[in-house]
């Protein structure tokens, strides 16, 4: 990989294999002349390729009308003299002028087309943004919230903070956050237009002001370098298919000394007494069926293990276990519920047998079952683990 | 036009945040640019429905407006800029000195970004100059953007621009 580096924090590279070219950072040069490497290297890597090129901006926060000119005139320019070269810009649509600015060359060289990257950007994200599961979001973290507001604290969690919710969903763990710890600012960020509506309007009805509820893609956020004392990352790095990706980006933007907080499942261990072997059963296939999608829920225990890859230090993991002892069993029971759909109709999107749905879904009820069965007893297993951004 | 000029001075725009600098401060760094549109993005966004993103958008209007007033300026004289709000529209008003010879160029300019071919010349500056004009700097802003754009009349040598700039719909 060639690499043009430029004053911070702007970044020019060229990645042969794939045909790429990627800018990211701000770029608002004063001349083109202080940009010339990066133009050099874009019309170099132009010239090396056959097919496709690909000009990656949806890390690219800033772009002024001077850098703009100057890679466009390069695209066009080429465009006239490779009449075999198809030109994709990938944009995302959380930066949403680059898919407006870079549309345009579209109208002048039909051979250039842009392409937003986060439309389908992972393997789970119908799912995962289906308005349909919100309730369940719901119930959830009402549920994790009785333990999580305890263990918090041990994390990192405190008054005064800055804290950054990142794939918040409907923000209720950033509302739960601040009524309990009173952060100087907090900054929720999702990839789901509904589910960030509906956490504005919650925050709305019941007048909660000061969450910044913002639209954004966790692998390729906005947000700056070193800003947060404390950052939350609950049940979202088992559902990405990069999880690594998503630890970076939150190591980027807690600082020095600060810590990542994330919590995970290992689904295998949810547990029910009676009807144990059925329950078993569901989520050894439950586990087995996600990673079709290439989702690992059974990250949990592998929490540490991230968190030093990505390079934090003093890592803390615990594990606590929801149970339908921990307040009403109807809670847990409307969850499962609405795993049960969830995860039947995956199933079913993966090909599985109908005999097969029957047996999985019987699990799920059966897991109900030991919910509200009087003498019952039916759990969730969670780990939390944090880690700390050296100084 | 003279209804909707009338409309748009009538309007109840709320003040928001200013800034006034002297002009040899202001262009003895062009990072001046960068540094004041983002401090001023995010100031004015934190109760935006999506700040994050909207300051990211504001931030790069106010950017291209800064480096026109950066580019045309001369060192007597001072730059102000004022922000203003009413409901999803934020108003940019950067006064700035400017030549008596430059100043039927903006009148220009600014009368371009409002006519029909608007967006054929903002295509054409993108497919021939490989730096960008003022003219197409406020095209952009027309076209990328949906600002409307005017100026003040201002007794010289001191030239108004006047920004509206409706991002929270395009934002969210």
């Amino acid at each position: 990989m060639s690499t043009a580096v430029l004053p911070a924090p702007f970044k020019a590279e060229f990645d042969p294999n794939s045909q790429e070219f990627s800018l990211s950072g701000v770029v608002r040069p004063r001349s083109a002349d202080e940009i010339a490497a990066s133009i050099s290297l874009l019309r170099d890597a132009i010239n090396s390729v056959r097919g496709v090129f690909y000009i990656n901006v949806k890390r690219l926060v800033q772009m002024n009308n001077t850098a703009f000119h100057a890679v466009a005139r390069i695209i066009l320019d080429e465009c006239r003299t490779r009449s075999d070269l198809r030109f994709v810009v990938v944009t995302s649509s959380v930066v949403g002028w680059t898919e407006r600015m870079f549309g345009h060359l579209n109208k002048i060289e039909p051979q250039v087309s842009v392409e937003v990257y986060d439309s389908t950007f992972y393997p789970g994200q119908s799912f995962v943004e289906d308005t349909s599961f919100i309730p369940i979001l719901r119930a959830q973290t009402k549920m994790t919230w009785r333990h999580e507001r305890t263990i918090l604290p041990r994390h990192g969690m405190r008054p005064g903070i800055a804290l950054a919710d990142i794939c918040c969903g409907i923000g209720d763990f950033a509302v739960l956050a601040q009524k309990e710890f009173q952060p100087a600012r907090i900054v929720a960020l999702d990839h789901s237009k509904p589910s960030l509506a509906y956490a504005r309007k919650v925050a709305a009805e019941f007048g909660v002001t000061g969450i910044e509820y913002t639209y954004g893609d966790a692998s390729e956020m906005l947000l700056e370098d070193n800003q947060f004392d404390f950052v939350t990352c609950r049940h979202s790095l088992q559902i990405f298919n990069q999880p690594e990706l998503l630890l970076k980006e939150l190591y980027r933007i807690v600082k020095p000394g600060g810590r990542v907080y994330i919590t995970n499942e290992k689904n295998s261990h949810c547990l029910g007494e009676p009807r144990a072997q059925s329950i078993q059963w569901t989520y050894n296939e439950l586990a087995r069926l996600l990673s079709h999608f290439e989702m690992d829920v059974e990250l949990g225990p592998k929490s540490r293990h991230y968190l030093a890859d990505a390079g934090f230090d003093d890592i803390l993991v615990e594990s606590f276990m929801v149970t339908n002892l921990d307040g009403d069993p109807q809670d847990f029971a409307d969850v499962i519920a609405g795993w049960e759909k969830m995860f039947a109709a995956m199933a079913a999107r993966h090909g599985e047998a109908p005999e097969f749905i029957d047996r999985f879904r019987q699990g799920f009820r059966d897991h109900i079952f030991a919910a509200l069965h009087p003498k019952g007893y039916a759990g969730w297993p969670i780990w939390a683990a944090s880690g700390r951004k050296p100084l | 036009m003279v209804v909707a000029e009338q409309q748009r001075a009538e309007t109840p725009f709320e003040p928001l945040l200013q800034f006034e600098m002297e002009m040899g401060a202001f262009l003895s760094d062009w990072h001046h640019c960068d540094h004041l549109s983002t401090f001023m993005a995010r100031m004015i966004s934190h109760n935006r429905t999506d700040p994050v993103r909207h300051s990211n958008f504001f931030s790069s209007a106010l950017n291209e407006l800064l480096e026109v007033s950066f580019r045309g300026g001369s060192s007597d004289g001072s730059i102000g800029c004022a922000i203003y709000r009413h409901e999803a529209t934020e108003r940019v008003k950067l006064t700035f000195p400017c030549p008596p010879g430059q100043r039927q160029f903006y009148q220009e300019a600014v009368s371009k970004t409002r006519r029909g071919n608007a967006y054929a010349r903002y295509l054409d500056a993108i497919s021939t100059d490989f730096a960008p004009s003022r003219e197409a700097v406020l095209l952009d802003l027309a076209i990328n953007f949906d600002a409307e754009i005017h100026l003040e009349e201002n007794d010289p040598p001191t030239i108004t621009l006047v920004v509206d700039l409706p991002l929270e719909g395009i934002v969210s």
